[in-house]
Protein backbone atom coordinates (compact mmCIF):
# COMPACT_ATOMS: atom_id res chain seq x y z
CA UNK A 1 0.00 0.00 0.00
CA UNK A 2 2.71 2.38 0.81
CA UNK A 3 4.48 1.37 -2.12
CA UNK A 4 1.37 2.46 -3.99
CA UNK A 5 1.28 5.37 -2.64
CA UNK A 6 4.72 6.53 -3.06
CA UNK A 7 4.35 5.40 -7.00
CA UNK A 8 1.41 7.92 -7.43
CA UNK A 9 3.55 10.90 -5.65
CA UNK A 10 6.71 10.04 -7.72
CA UNK A 11 4.60 10.05 -11.05
CA UNK A 12 1.72 12.03 -10.03
CA UNK A 13 2.75 14.87 -12.50
CA UNK A 14 2.75 12.08 -15.64
CA UNK A 15 -0.60 10.66 -14.04
CA UNK A 16 -2.18 13.46 -14.52
CA UNK A 17 -1.16 13.88 -17.54
CA UNK A 18 -2.48 10.56 -18.94
CA UNK A 19 -5.88 11.19 -17.46
CA UNK A 20 -6.17 14.86 -18.94
CA UNK A 21 -5.14 13.29 -22.60
CA UNK A 22 -7.39 10.42 -22.37
CA UNK A 23 -10.55 13.01 -21.45
CA UNK A 24 -9.22 15.16 -24.60
CA UNK A 25 -8.67 12.71 -27.13
CA UNK A 26 -11.07 10.37 -25.93
CA UNK A 27 -13.67 13.16 -26.56
CA UNK A 28 -12.14 13.75 -29.79
CA UNK A 29 -12.25 10.68 -31.63
CA UNK A 30 -15.16 9.64 -30.06
CA UNK A 31 -16.74 12.42 -31.60
CA UNK A 32 -15.26 12.65 -34.71
CA UNK A 33 -16.50 9.03 -35.73
CA UNK A 34 -19.90 8.85 -34.43
CA UNK A 35 -22.51 11.71 -33.91
CA UNK A 36 -24.12 12.11 -30.92
CA UNK A 37 -25.58 14.98 -28.71
CA UNK A 38 -22.09 16.83 -27.77
CA UNK A 39 -20.69 19.74 -26.21
CA UNK A 40 -17.16 20.68 -26.85
CA UNK A 41 -18.62 22.46 -30.34
CA UNK A 42 -19.87 25.92 -31.31
CA UNK A 43 -23.06 25.43 -31.18
CA UNK A 44 -22.43 25.87 -27.45
CA UNK A 45 -24.03 28.90 -26.76
CA UNK A 46 -21.25 31.14 -25.20
CA UNK A 47 -19.04 30.54 -27.96
CA UNK A 48 -21.77 31.09 -30.89
CA UNK A 49 -22.94 34.70 -29.45
CA UNK A 50 -19.03 35.62 -29.57
CA UNK A 51 -18.69 33.86 -33.49
CA UNK A 52 -22.28 35.65 -34.23
CA UNK A 53 -20.55 39.13 -33.24
CA UNK A 54 -17.35 38.28 -35.11
CA UNK A 55 -19.36 37.96 -37.95
CA UNK A 56 -21.52 40.79 -37.88
CA UNK A 57 -18.40 42.52 -38.21
CA UNK A 58 -16.97 41.08 -41.09
CA UNK A 59 -20.28 40.43 -43.17
CA UNK A 60 -19.78 43.25 -44.84
CA UNK A 61 -16.70 42.25 -47.23
CA UNK A 62 -18.69 39.70 -49.28
CA UNK A 63 -22.13 41.26 -49.18
CA UNK A 64 -21.18 42.53 -53.68
CA UNK A 65 -20.45 39.16 -54.11
CA UNK A 66 -23.32 37.54 -52.36
CA UNK A 67 -25.93 39.91 -54.05
CA UNK A 68 -25.05 38.47 -57.36
CA UNK A 69 -25.38 35.13 -56.05
CA UNK A 70 -29.15 35.43 -55.11
CA UNK A 71 -30.28 37.68 -58.67
CA UNK A 72 -29.04 34.43 -60.28
CA UNK A 73 -30.90 32.34 -58.14
CA UNK A 74 -33.58 34.85 -58.47
CA UNK A 75 -33.58 34.98 -62.49
CA UNK A 76 -33.41 31.08 -62.65
CA UNK A 77 -36.30 30.60 -60.25
CA UNK A 78 -38.56 32.93 -62.18
CA UNK A 79 -37.47 31.32 -65.32
CA UNK A 80 -38.82 28.16 -63.91
CA UNK A 81 -42.04 29.99 -62.78
CA UNK A 82 -42.86 31.17 -65.76
CA UNK A 83 -42.11 27.82 -67.39
CA UNK A 84 -44.56 25.96 -64.98
CA UNK A 85 -47.44 28.63 -65.11
CA UNK A 86 -47.37 28.65 -68.82
CA UNK A 87 -47.36 25.04 -68.75
CA UNK A 88 -50.19 24.47 -66.83
CA UNK A 89 -52.96 25.03 -69.34
CA UNK A 90 -51.27 22.63 -71.95
CA UNK A 91 -51.87 19.29 -71.98
CA UNK A 92 -49.20 18.21 -69.57
CA UNK A 93 -50.00 15.67 -66.76
CA UNK A 94 -48.89 16.29 -63.38
CA UNK A 95 -48.60 12.86 -62.26
CA UNK A 96 -47.04 13.60 -58.55
CA UNK A 97 -48.56 16.37 -57.13
CA UNK A 98 -47.49 16.19 -53.63
CA UNK A 99 -43.66 15.60 -54.52
CA UNK A 100 -43.01 18.98 -54.23
CA UNK A 101 -44.42 19.30 -50.69
CA UNK A 102 -41.29 16.52 -49.35
CA UNK A 103 -39.53 19.15 -48.39
CA UNK A 104 -39.13 22.87 -47.19
CA UNK A 105 -36.26 24.92 -47.22
CA UNK A 106 -35.18 27.83 -44.28
CA UNK A 107 -33.07 29.94 -44.97
CA UNK A 108 -29.50 30.24 -42.38
CA UNK A 109 -26.23 32.27 -42.24
CA UNK A 110 -22.75 30.78 -41.40
CA UNK A 111 -21.29 32.12 -38.57
CA UNK A 112 -18.12 29.83 -38.90
CA UNK A 113 -16.51 28.03 -40.78
CA UNK A 114 -13.19 25.91 -41.77
CA UNK A 115 -12.48 24.19 -44.97
CA UNK A 116 -8.62 23.54 -44.64
CA UNK A 117 -8.78 20.73 -42.09
CA UNK A 118 -8.99 17.09 -42.61
CA UNK A 119 -12.47 17.46 -41.07
CA UNK A 120 -14.66 20.62 -41.09
CA UNK A 121 -17.56 21.82 -39.53
CA UNK A 122 -18.98 25.14 -39.76
CA UNK A 123 -22.19 26.71 -37.38
CA UNK A 124 -25.44 28.13 -38.68
CA UNK A 125 -27.34 30.45 -36.93
CA UNK A 126 -30.67 28.54 -36.79
CA UNK A 127 -31.41 25.70 -34.14
CA UNK A 128 -33.70 23.84 -32.72
CA UNK A 129 -36.26 26.68 -32.20
CA UNK A 130 -36.31 26.99 -35.34
CA UNK A 131 -37.20 23.14 -35.99
CA UNK A 132 -33.97 21.88 -37.18
CA UNK A 133 -32.60 18.37 -36.44
CA UNK A 134 -29.75 16.45 -36.99
CA UNK A 135 -29.28 14.94 -39.91
CA UNK A 136 -31.18 17.51 -42.11
CA UNK A 137 -29.34 18.14 -45.44
CA UNK A 138 -27.81 21.95 -46.19
CA UNK A 139 -27.45 23.35 -49.77
CA UNK A 140 -26.54 26.78 -51.50
CA UNK A 141 -27.71 27.80 -54.43
CA UNK A 142 -25.13 25.93 -56.43
CA UNK A 143 -25.09 22.86 -54.51
CA UNK A 144 -24.89 20.16 -51.42
CA UNK A 145 -22.67 21.62 -48.70
CA UNK A 146 -23.12 19.64 -46.09
CA UNK A 147 -25.06 17.68 -43.51
CA UNK A 148 -26.61 19.14 -40.20
CA UNK A 149 -24.81 17.29 -37.13
CA UNK A 150 -25.50 18.52 -33.76
CA UNK A 151 -27.82 21.52 -32.78
CA UNK A 152 -28.60 23.57 -29.98
CA UNK A 153 -31.68 26.42 -29.29
CA UNK A 154 -30.31 28.76 -31.58
CA UNK A 155 -27.88 27.43 -33.44
CA UNK A 156 -26.32 24.10 -35.19
CA UNK A 157 -23.15 22.65 -36.10
CA UNK A 158 -22.91 21.20 -39.97
CA UNK A 159 -20.74 18.63 -41.07
CA UNK A 160 -19.75 19.96 -44.11
CA UNK A 161 -19.15 17.48 -47.34
CA UNK A 162 -15.08 17.77 -46.74
CA UNK A 163 -15.47 15.59 -44.01
CA UNK A 164 -13.64 12.26 -44.70
CA UNK A 165 -16.82 9.85 -43.51
CA UNK A 166 -19.53 11.65 -45.01
CA UNK A 167 -20.53 8.72 -47.46
CA UNK A 168 -23.24 10.65 -49.89
CA UNK A 169 -24.85 8.73 -52.39
CA UNK A 170 -24.60 10.36 -55.46
CA UNK A 171 -25.00 9.54 -58.93
CA UNK A 172 -23.55 10.66 -62.66
CA UNK A 173 -25.58 12.56 -64.74
CA UNK A 174 -25.15 10.78 -68.09
CA UNK A 175 -25.45 7.30 -67.08
CA UNK A 176 -27.22 7.58 -63.83
CA UNK A 177 -24.52 4.83 -62.39
CA UNK A 178 -24.68 5.37 -58.24
CA UNK A 179 -21.45 5.61 -55.73
CA UNK A 180 -20.54 7.42 -52.71
CA UNK A 181 -19.30 10.64 -52.30
CA UNK A 182 -15.62 10.98 -49.87
CA UNK A 183 -13.47 13.50 -48.96
CA UNK A 184 -9.79 12.00 -49.33
CA UNK A 185 -7.70 14.33 -50.25
CA UNK A 186 -6.65 17.62 -48.34
CA UNK A 187 -8.17 19.90 -51.32
CA UNK A 188 -11.26 22.31 -50.38
CA UNK A 189 -12.42 22.27 -54.28
CA UNK A 190 -12.56 18.52 -54.77
CA UNK A 191 -14.20 15.28 -53.43
CA UNK A 192 -14.21 11.93 -54.67
CA UNK A 193 -16.75 9.69 -56.47
CA UNK A 194 -16.20 6.22 -55.54
CA UNK A 195 -17.90 2.45 -55.80
CA UNK A 196 -17.94 3.46 -59.79
CA UNK A 197 -17.55 0.05 -61.55
CA UNK A 198 -14.75 1.14 -64.40
CA UNK A 199 -16.72 -0.75 -67.34
CA UNK A 200 -18.97 2.49 -67.15
CA UNK A 201 -18.33 5.23 -69.86
CA UNK A 202 -17.36 8.42 -68.18
CA UNK A 203 -16.85 12.36 -69.81
CA UNK A 204 -14.98 14.75 -68.26
CA UNK A 205 -17.73 17.42 -67.50
CA UNK A 206 -20.44 14.66 -66.51
CA UNK A 207 -22.57 16.55 -63.80
CA UNK A 208 -23.22 14.31 -60.71
CA UNK A 209 -26.49 14.57 -58.71
CA UNK A 210 -27.66 13.31 -55.44
CA UNK A 211 -29.48 9.89 -55.04
CA UNK A 212 -31.86 11.10 -52.28
CA UNK A 213 -31.54 7.60 -50.67
CA UNK A 214 -31.45 8.37 -46.63
CA UNK A 215 -33.37 11.26 -47.05
CA UNK A 216 -31.30 14.07 -45.59
CA UNK A 217 -31.87 15.89 -49.19
CA UNK A 218 -34.16 15.53 -52.18
CA UNK A 219 -33.00 13.48 -55.58
CA UNK A 220 -31.07 15.51 -58.13
CA UNK A 221 -29.39 17.98 -56.32
CA UNK A 222 -26.29 18.71 -57.75
CA UNK A 223 -22.61 18.73 -56.33
CA UNK A 224 -20.06 18.65 -59.25
CA UNK A 225 -18.17 17.66 -62.46
CA UNK A 226 -16.35 15.06 -62.84
CA UNK A 227 -12.68 16.35 -63.48
CA UNK A 228 -10.52 13.42 -63.72
CA UNK A 229 -10.58 9.81 -63.62
CA UNK A 230 -8.21 7.50 -63.27
CA UNK A 231 -8.04 3.06 -62.57
CA UNK A 232 -7.69 2.05 -59.69
CA UNK A 233 -4.42 0.10 -59.52
CA UNK A 234 -5.37 -3.61 -58.74
CA UNK A 235 -9.54 -3.03 -58.63
CA UNK A 236 -12.52 -2.92 -61.02
CA UNK A 237 -13.04 0.87 -60.14
CA UNK A 238 -12.76 4.83 -60.74
CA UNK A 239 -11.39 7.10 -59.17
CA UNK A 240 -13.11 10.02 -59.51
CA UNK A 241 -12.09 13.83 -58.91
CA UNK A 242 -15.33 15.51 -58.55
CA UNK A 243 -15.00 19.52 -58.30
CA UNK A 244 -18.09 20.76 -55.96
CA UNK A 245 -19.88 23.76 -57.46
CA UNK A 246 -20.27 25.63 -54.30
CA UNK A 247 -16.71 26.81 -53.23
CA UNK A 248 -16.46 25.60 -49.65
CA UNK A 249 -13.81 28.79 -49.25
CA UNK A 250 -16.79 31.26 -49.50
CA UNK A 251 -19.84 29.70 -48.14
CA UNK A 252 -21.84 32.57 -46.63
CA UNK A 253 -25.96 31.60 -46.84
CA UNK A 254 -27.35 28.57 -46.94
CA UNK A 255 -31.02 26.88 -46.89
CA UNK A 256 -31.55 23.49 -44.61
CA UNK A 257 -33.79 21.09 -45.82
CA UNK A 258 -36.18 19.66 -43.84
CA UNK A 259 -37.86 16.42 -45.16
CA UNK A 260 -41.79 16.43 -44.28
CA UNK A 261 -42.17 12.81 -44.97
CA UNK A 262 -39.53 11.82 -42.92
CA UNK A 263 -41.20 9.97 -40.48
CA UNK A 264 -43.06 8.13 -42.84
CA UNK A 265 -39.92 6.80 -45.52
CA UNK A 266 -37.90 6.28 -42.00
CA UNK A 267 -41.11 3.91 -40.76
CA UNK A 268 -40.89 2.07 -44.25
CA UNK A 269 -37.30 1.68 -44.05
CA UNK A 270 -38.18 0.21 -40.49
CA UNK A 271 -40.85 -2.45 -41.82
CA UNK A 272 -38.51 -3.71 -44.47
CA UNK A 273 -35.81 -4.69 -42.02
CA UNK A 274 -38.38 -6.23 -39.79
CA UNK A 275 -39.91 -8.75 -43.14
CA UNK A 276 -36.23 -9.41 -43.86
CA UNK A 277 -34.23 -9.14 -41.22
CA UNK B 1 -2.24 44.53 -11.46
CA UNK B 2 -2.17 41.63 -9.08
CA UNK B 3 -0.20 38.42 -10.85
CA UNK B 4 -3.36 35.70 -11.12
CA UNK B 5 -5.50 38.95 -12.64
CA UNK B 6 -2.68 39.48 -15.11
CA UNK B 7 -3.02 35.66 -16.08
CA UNK B 8 -7.27 35.57 -16.23
CA UNK B 9 -7.10 38.68 -18.70
CA UNK B 10 -4.16 36.96 -20.67
CA UNK B 11 -5.82 33.67 -20.85
CA UNK B 12 -9.11 35.20 -22.22
CA UNK B 13 -7.42 37.38 -24.69
CA UNK B 14 -5.39 34.54 -26.11
CA UNK B 15 -8.44 32.16 -26.95
CA UNK B 16 -10.76 35.25 -28.33
CA UNK B 17 -7.96 36.20 -30.36
CA UNK B 18 -7.09 32.51 -31.39
CA UNK B 19 -10.85 31.83 -31.62
CA UNK B 20 -12.08 34.85 -33.27
CA UNK B 21 -9.30 36.67 -35.31
CA UNK B 22 -6.02 33.71 -35.70
CA UNK B 23 -8.71 30.38 -36.06
CA UNK B 24 -10.94 32.22 -38.56
CA UNK B 25 -8.09 33.57 -41.57
CA UNK B 26 -7.64 30.69 -43.71
CA UNK B 27 -3.93 31.05 -45.33
CA UNK B 28 -4.42 27.46 -47.66
CA UNK B 29 -2.04 24.96 -48.34
CA UNK B 30 -2.72 23.55 -44.72
CA UNK B 31 -1.71 26.42 -42.70
CA UNK B 32 -3.54 26.54 -39.64
CA UNK B 33 -1.67 29.23 -36.79
CA UNK B 34 -1.62 28.81 -33.58
CA UNK B 35 -1.18 31.12 -31.02
CA UNK B 36 -2.04 30.17 -27.66
CA UNK B 37 0.87 28.40 -26.46
CA UNK B 38 2.68 31.69 -25.89
CA UNK B 39 0.40 31.80 -23.01
CA UNK B 40 1.61 28.74 -21.67
CA UNK B 41 4.95 29.47 -22.06
CA UNK B 42 4.12 32.71 -20.08
CA UNK B 43 2.94 31.27 -17.28
CA UNK B 44 4.95 31.66 -13.91
CA UNK B 45 8.07 30.07 -13.77
CA UNK B 46 7.49 28.75 -10.43
CA UNK B 47 3.97 27.53 -10.89
CA UNK B 48 3.64 23.77 -10.36
CA UNK B 49 3.52 21.45 -13.58
CA UNK B 50 -0.25 19.92 -12.77
CA UNK B 51 -1.35 23.58 -12.42
CA UNK B 52 -0.13 24.40 -15.82
CA UNK B 53 -1.36 21.25 -17.22
CA UNK B 54 -4.77 22.01 -15.80
CA UNK B 55 -4.53 25.94 -16.95
CA UNK B 56 -3.46 24.84 -20.54
CA UNK B 57 -6.47 22.02 -20.39
CA UNK B 58 -8.81 24.47 -19.86
CA UNK B 59 -7.58 26.93 -22.56
CA UNK B 60 -7.35 24.18 -25.22
CA UNK B 61 -11.16 23.73 -24.16
CA UNK B 62 -12.00 27.07 -24.59
CA UNK B 63 -10.66 27.44 -28.07
CA UNK B 64 -11.92 24.01 -29.14
CA UNK B 65 -15.26 25.29 -27.83
CA UNK B 66 -14.83 28.03 -30.81
CA UNK B 67 -13.47 25.91 -33.43
CA UNK B 68 -15.32 22.56 -33.34
CA UNK B 69 -12.25 20.69 -32.85
CA UNK B 70 -13.99 18.62 -29.63
CA UNK B 71 -10.62 18.41 -27.60
CA UNK B 72 -7.61 18.27 -30.21
CA UNK B 73 -6.57 21.71 -29.37
CA UNK B 74 -7.31 20.48 -25.17
CA UNK B 75 -4.74 17.66 -25.69
CA UNK B 76 -2.10 19.88 -27.54
CA UNK B 77 -1.81 22.27 -24.84
CA UNK B 78 -1.41 19.84 -22.24
CA UNK B 79 1.35 17.88 -24.18
CA UNK B 80 3.20 21.22 -24.34
CA UNK B 81 2.30 22.22 -20.81
CA UNK B 82 3.67 18.64 -19.58
CA UNK B 83 6.94 19.46 -21.21
CA UNK B 84 7.14 23.10 -20.21
CA UNK B 85 9.79 22.16 -17.44
CA UNK B 86 11.97 20.24 -19.23
CA UNK B 87 12.14 22.69 -21.87
CA UNK B 88 12.73 25.55 -19.93
CA UNK B 89 15.68 23.54 -18.19
CA UNK B 90 17.00 22.64 -21.00
CA UNK B 91 17.57 26.42 -22.41
CA UNK B 92 18.20 27.50 -19.34
CA UNK B 93 20.73 30.40 -18.81
CA UNK B 94 24.07 29.61 -17.26
CA UNK B 95 23.40 31.03 -13.82
CA UNK B 96 19.87 29.90 -13.75
CA UNK B 97 16.27 31.43 -14.02
CA UNK B 98 15.32 34.41 -11.76
CA UNK B 99 11.58 33.02 -10.59
CA UNK B 100 10.55 36.79 -9.91
CA UNK B 101 10.90 37.84 -13.58
CA UNK B 102 8.77 36.68 -16.27
CA UNK B 103 9.70 34.36 -19.17
CA UNK B 104 9.36 36.85 -22.12
CA UNK B 105 11.46 38.23 -24.61
CA UNK B 106 12.40 41.71 -22.93
CA UNK B 107 13.26 39.41 -19.81
CA UNK B 108 15.95 36.90 -21.52
CA UNK B 109 16.49 37.74 -24.82
CA UNK B 110 15.92 37.34 -28.68
CA UNK B 111 18.53 34.06 -28.51
CA UNK B 112 16.44 32.58 -25.05
CA UNK B 113 12.83 33.33 -26.35
CA UNK B 114 13.55 32.13 -30.14
CA UNK B 115 14.88 28.79 -28.73
CA UNK B 116 12.28 28.36 -26.46
CA UNK B 117 9.15 29.19 -28.34
CA UNK B 118 10.20 27.72 -31.64
CA UNK B 119 11.08 24.18 -29.84
CA UNK B 120 7.35 24.30 -28.32
CA UNK B 121 5.45 25.48 -31.28
CA UNK B 122 6.99 22.45 -33.13
CA UNK B 123 6.47 20.31 -30.90
CA UNK B 124 2.06 21.43 -30.45
CA UNK B 125 2.22 21.85 -34.01
CA UNK B 126 3.58 18.28 -34.79
CA UNK B 127 1.28 16.95 -31.94
CA UNK B 128 -1.85 18.71 -33.48
CA UNK B 129 -1.46 17.83 -37.46
CA UNK B 130 -0.26 14.40 -36.79
CA UNK B 131 -3.39 13.56 -34.33
CA UNK B 132 -5.93 15.83 -36.66
CA UNK B 133 -4.33 13.71 -39.85
CA UNK B 134 -4.14 10.50 -38.42
CA UNK B 135 -2.46 8.81 -41.02
CA UNK B 136 0.80 7.44 -41.71
CA UNK B 137 0.44 7.27 -45.28
CA UNK B 138 -0.04 11.39 -44.85
CA UNK B 139 3.18 12.14 -43.03
CA UNK B 140 4.11 14.69 -45.86
CA UNK B 141 0.90 16.38 -45.11
CA UNK B 142 1.50 16.91 -41.43
CA UNK B 143 4.98 17.68 -42.10
CA UNK B 144 4.62 20.46 -44.20
CA UNK B 145 1.01 21.65 -42.17
CA UNK B 146 3.72 21.36 -39.12
CA UNK B 147 6.18 23.59 -40.58
CA UNK B 148 4.41 26.61 -42.54
CA UNK B 149 2.30 27.04 -39.54
CA UNK B 150 5.30 27.20 -37.45
CA UNK B 151 6.61 29.68 -39.39
CA UNK B 152 3.49 32.25 -39.23
CA UNK B 153 2.82 30.96 -35.32
CA UNK B 154 6.31 32.02 -35.11
CA UNK B 155 5.99 35.36 -36.18
CA UNK B 156 2.67 35.75 -34.56
CA UNK B 157 4.22 35.09 -31.38
CA UNK B 158 7.15 37.20 -31.77
CA UNK B 159 4.92 40.52 -33.27
CA UNK B 160 3.22 39.89 -29.85
CA UNK B 161 5.95 40.18 -27.44
CA UNK B 162 7.39 42.71 -29.04
CA UNK B 163 4.39 45.45 -29.66
CA UNK B 164 2.20 44.25 -26.36
CA UNK B 165 4.97 43.54 -23.74
CA UNK B 166 7.41 45.61 -21.74
CA UNK B 167 10.06 45.14 -19.54
CA UNK B 168 9.24 45.57 -15.89
CA UNK B 169 10.75 48.64 -14.36
CA UNK B 170 12.23 47.26 -10.61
Amino acid sequence: MRNLIAFFQRFRVFLVFLALQLLALGSYFSFVSYPRTQFFNTSNTVAAKLLTTQRDITKHFFLDQENRVLQEEISRLKNQLDHALSSKDSSEIITDSLKGFSYTFFPATVINASYSRKNNYFTINVGASDGIQPKMGVITAHGVVGVVYDVSTHFAVVKSILTENFNLSAYISSNKAFGIIKYLDLNPKQVSLTGISNDIELNIGDTIFTMGSGGYFPSGIPIGKIVEYTVIEGKPLWDISVELFQDMRKLHYVQVIKHIKELELTELENQIEEYHP
Amino acid sequence: MPNSLKHIVRFILFVLVQGLVVGQIEFGMGIHPLIYPLFILLLPFDMRPIIIMLIAFACGLSIDFMMNTFGLHASAAVFVAYFRPQLYRLFSPRDGYDVMKEPTLQEWGYTWFLSVTSTTVFLHHLWFFALEIFKTSEWWNILKSTFLSAIISLVLMLITQILFFKKEKL
